[in-house]
């Protein structure tokens, strides 16, 4: 852990934070299936803190892709807000068309082109992922939170090469990064939770509550 | 009370469903634009009414919102429309239906649990056209309609990348109207701009819709086929010559003959870039251009 995270958060609180995420992913992970009957792992969340700037550094080191990445950002408001980043390597689109749309009608007509296709695809498996993974720790932290609707903020986005950055150049990201993988293609995704300072506040007395239910 | 006037006035269409999928609200904006009164339908199933809602995508969404209390969202670009509903005004002219970009989401009870869940219709349809509208003005050819360079530039290379992925033909054809500059010299612009409709309009005639035809430059166009060898792209650029060739041009009272060369390129697994076959096309051309025009190399 690194010392800007030691700051914000004991490691006590690490730890209760760890712990829910780990549930609530395991849960997540639990009624994604049901809902899109698809088996999606979701690897023990890993928690950062980080400044705007530093993000695509920090991105390309976290992310083992040739660099080009396509990125779906939905804000959720609740006691606990922020917003969430969907992050899949380039060409992942292709996978997640094929997978989500075995056996389903097609939507839409036949008038829509593959592009197109390709990317609502995105955004609409990132909003399931999303919502799942963020309505599991509200629910966890008695929290209920409402989303934007998703949207691709960078498409072929170059870590490599960033132009601008997907978040406030000055502002510090909480991240909490997991890997998810669908358990019958090989497509992998990474989830960034960015919070702000008032969230982590509340985040904080959540957690205690959380552990005090238990005692 | 504030809330239900709302509820009532929003522009937009608001309905609340219980968990088993029977309305028990339906605003005004609703009941206009879809004309089912409140009282027809409150009580009822909505698949009664929309029965081309009873499918896996919406069940499966209505599942989300209801057992696990997600948030779906339907954008216009890949549903087009949950409600099938005429558009507003003048829009009939170019949609058949109203354009929609619709959210669903749970509704809690005091203890926090799920018993019912709303969907919000919001009518997209003059954002939609207008959307058509820019994307027709960038990507074609104001005098004569085809694309413009500016598409081919953007889409194209994805068409290459696309085929050489799944190791399919495409073929390339490079067109030069045969001394276009004298036909602007004797008879002025305006015939010059009716002979290069013409050909298009002739060319057009002659290639598949999943075609491309691109006006390159002034007098210079660019056909991409798509699924084709280069032996048989090579058959159709001659009908492509002959069909110009064959039949002269008449513009007020005017009759002259008018010719085009044409050079053929097929993609090969290491034409990685666009740039590649437009160069081995556009050599083609200057051959056959130099052995004498109205020929296909």
């Amino acid at each position: 852990m690194n010392a800007m995270v030691e700051e914000i958060f004991a490691t006590e609180e690490k730890d209760i934070l760890q712990e829910v995420m780990n549930i609530a992913f395991g849960q997540a992970s639990a009624d994604l299936a049901e809902v899109i009957d698809i088996f999606v792992v979701l690897s023990v969340p890993n928690i950062q803190v980080i400044q705007g700037r530093d993000l695509p550094k920090y991105l390309l080191e976290e992310i083992h892709s040739s660099g080009l990445v396509n990125i779906i950002e939905q804000g959720f408001l609740g006691k606990f807000s922020g917003q969430a980043l969907l992050i899949f390597p380039c060409g992942a689109e292709k996978v997640l068309l094929n997978l989500f749309n075995q056996g389903a009608e097609a939507v839409g007509g036949c008038d829509i082109d593959v592009d197109t296709l390709e990317l609502e695809t995105l955004m609409e498996v990132g909003n399931i992922l999303i919502g799942a993974c963020i309505g599991k720790i509200a629910e966890l932290l008695q929290d209920i939170v409402t989303y934007d609707p998703p949207r691709l903020i960078a498409q072929d986005f170059s870590l490599e090469h960033p132009k601008c950055c997907p978040i406030d150049e000055n502002s510090f990201a909480i991240s909490i990064r997991t890997v998810f993988r669908f358990e019958q293609e090989d497509v992998e995704g990474y989830l960034f939770l960015i919070t702000n300072q008032r969230s982590i506040e509340w985040l904080k007395k959540a957690l205690y509550a959380f552990l005090e239910s238990f005692e | 009370m504030i809330f239900d006037q709302i509820f009532e006035t929003i522009n937009s269409g608001l309905i609340v469903l219980d968990r088993d999928m029977k309305v028990c609200h339906w605003n005004r904006w609703m009941a206009m634009h879809a004309h089912i009164a409140s009282e027809d339908i409150i009580g009822r199933s909505l698949f009664e009414f929309y029965p081309e809602l009873n499918r896996p995508h919406f069940l499966r969404n209505c599942k989300a919102v209801l057992a696990f209390g997600h948030f779906c969202f339907f954008s216009q670009k890949l549903h087009k429309y949950l409600f099938p509903m005429a558009p507003v005004g003048s829009l009939v002219d170019h949609f058949e239906q109203m354009q929609q970009s619709c959210a669903m989401g749970p509704l809690r009870n005091e203890e926090g649990g799920i018993e019912k869940c709303y969907i919000s219709v919001q009518d997209v349809t003059e954002v939609v056209l207008y959307q058509k509208k820019l994307v027709q003005l960038t990507m074609t050819d104001q005098l004569t309609g085809v694309y413009n360079r500016n598409f081919m530039e953007s889409q194209l290379s994805k068409e290459i990348d696309r085929c050489q992925r799944y190791q399919h033909d495409l073929s390339l054809l490079m067109i030069d109207v045969d001394l276009f500059k004298t036909i602007n010299d004797n008879y002025g612009h305006p015939c010059g701009d009716f002979a290069l409709k013409t050909i298009t309009r002739r060319i057009t005639a002659n290639i598949r819709k999943t075609d491309f035809l691109i006006r390159y430059g002034g007098d210079e166009f660019c056909c991409i086929l798509t699924e084709t060898s280069q032996q048989d792209a090579y058959i159709v650029a001659e009908l492509l010559r002959k069909s110009i060739a064959d039949t002269p041009f008449e513009f007020k009272d005017r009759i002259f003959s008018s010719t085009v060369s044409i050079g053929v390129a097929g993609l090969n697994s290491d034409d990685k870039h666009l740039e590649c076959l437009l160069k081995k096309a556009d050599e083609a051309l200057y051959r056959a251009k130099q052995s004498g025009r109205n020929t296909v190399t």
